[in-house]
């Protein structure tokens, strides 16, 4: 399992010249903004999502056949993607802080732009991104790489259209309202620790429904 | 045993591998040969569980299967390998922590006979050498058992030969046995212990190598002289423009028969009569 894991590690690490081309652009976008969360967020969400890559990089070279030939158990080499994904959200936190405290000290201590807030900010979009691989991963497992964009694009839209009719009955009864105010009092207040729990569930769901999906696939 | 395949059948759309049996013993090298689309690749990743099996049963090593038996398993598939962005340094870090017995030095003297660069990514080296890489981390963690669709496929003769010698070596260890799958059947001619032939999924024959050349006789005649010959000794005959071929028993041969041998008779022969000829009379 760990050879999978270490598998995946070295792609990311073969990927270094593209992620600090994507760095210097988002600094420099970020100094022409006056604001630094782009510079500290964009390469540890790249690498949170960069998961994603290794599959689409699998299903290019037709890795998965032989990587069923290994002496891994389906259930191992699924538990091996997640606890890539573990390993890369610890990564990306320190990479974030990292980030962080070079801007802080080297760049102009004390910088306009920069702030505390931004680090939880950080973790926030760190766990969103968590969120978005909970969601991939068993969809990707079940159809590869190329079907699951359109499986998604079919959820998205019909997510779209449920949203849609029920936002014109909620109008024609008048039995709701949305209350944006509260829902942003929320997300401050309760926003880190909910996404967490949100993320911790939806991980261990789409570990189980990945595991169900991988177990069936022929390669 | 180190693999007995019993009543194997997976269906798809369009193609059924039907009702296969068979056993690869110890200390053997066992061809598997068949045209495109014949299930050839279909058996070997139903017996690996790249696929899964519809019905039928799979024992490796004489145990009932398991995914830690695949650490004695070396496999080369025809189309598949690791992420070729990785260099052999890479693939010496992921391996060693794959398989349990893996052998780096073994590897990388592999790698210094094949003169294969170890900083290069594998997507710039010639197909040829992407082969040897991959023939090489089949044996690199000392397998009992290899398994091997299409090893040969895009090698040079001379580095064809030496595989084919590595093979040979590797069963003189009598526990250790090879499944190999090709469509060069002139390297089965030089090595095969038996040969196994599927076509549209069920196995036409399963014999050894000798048996099937002592068998088997391909005999040429032209036209005219295919009308006058003896139908019901002929197991299966193609048309040509010129001529036609024919396969026969050994046993029915006559004397007079002999002006039709014009070659000696290939398990290539063998293959494409019973492919693209036309059977006479029941094998």
């Amino acid at each position: 399992m760990r050879g999978l894991i270490i598998k995946d590690i070295l792609f990311i690490k073969n990927t270094w010249k593209n992620l600090l081309i994507i760095f210097i652009g988002s600094l420099l976008l970020s100094i022409a903004l006056g604001n630094y969360l782009l510079a500290i967020c964009s390469v540890p969400i790249i690498l949170l999502t960069s998961g994603i890559n290794t599959f689409q990089t699998d299903e290019f070279y037709n890795t998965d056949a032989y990587t069923l030939s290994y002496p891994l158990s389906r259930r191992k080499i699924v538990t091996s993607k997640y606890l890539f994904t573990l390993v890369m959200m610890l990564i990306s936190t320190y990479i974030g802080l990292m980030i962080y405290a070079s801007i802080n000290v080297v760049i102009n201590p004390g910088v306009r732009g920069l702030n505390t807030d931004m680090l939880k900010q950080l973790l926030m979009l760190e766990i969103s991104s968590l969120l978005v691989d909970a969601i991939f991963y068993p969809i990707i497992y079940k159809y590869g790489c190329e079907k699951s964009k359109f499986v998604l694009m079919s959820i998205v839209m019909l997510l779209l259209g449920v949203g849609s009719i029920l936002s014109v009955y909620i109008n024609i009864f008048k039995k709701a309202t949305v209350n944006f105010e509260g829902i942003i009092t929320f997300i401050d207040n309760y926003g880190l620790i909910s996404l967490t729990i949100l993320v911790i569930v939806a991980s261990l769901i789409s570990y189980g429904l990945s595991i169900l999906a991988y177990r069936h696939k022929d390669f | 045993m180190n693999i007995e395949v019993k009543n194997l059948t997976k269906t798809f759309e369009e193609f059924t591998l039907d009702d296969i049996t068979l056993k690869i013993p110890k200390g053997k090298i066992v061809g598997l040969i068949g045209e495109n689309g014949a299930g050839k690749t279909t058996l070997i990743k139903c017996i690996l569980d790249v696929m899964h099996a519809d019905k039928g049963e799979v024992t490796l090593f004489d145990k009932r299967y398991h995914g830690s038996l695949k650490d004695d398993i070396g496999v080369v598939f025809d189309n598949s390998f690791i992420n070729e962005t990785f260099n052999i340094k890479d693939i010496n870090l992921i391996m060693k922590n794959i398989y349990t017995n893996w052998d780096s030095k073994l590897f990388f003297k592999y790698m210094k006979e094949y003169h294969i660069p170890l900083k290069k990514e594998i997507k710039r080296l010639s197909t040829g050498m992407k082969k040897k890489i991959e023939i090489a981390v089949a044996l690199s963690h000392h397998p009992k058992l290899l398994i091997l669709d299409e090893p040969t496929s895009g090698l040079d003769p001379v580095i064809r030969s030496e595989v084919l010698d590595m093979f040979q070596d590797f069963v003189t260890d009598k526990n250790n046995s090879i499944l190999l799958s090709t469509h060069i059947t002139s390297d089965l001619e030089h090595i095969a212990d038996d040969v196994i032939f599927i076509s549209h999924g069920k196995i036409i024959f399963n014999k050894p190598l000798k048996d099937i050349k002592e068998e088997y006789i391909m005999l040429e005649l032209a036209h005219e002289e295919y009308d006058k010959f003896k139908k019901n000794i002929i197991i299966r005959a193609k048309k040509n423009r010129l001529d036609y071929q024919i396969l026969i028993h050994k046993k029915d041969m006559l004397k007079s028969y002999e002006k039709y041998i014009k070659n000696i008779t290939t398990l290539d022969d063998i293959m494409l009569l019973y492919i693209k000829g036309v059977s006479i009379c029941e094998d």
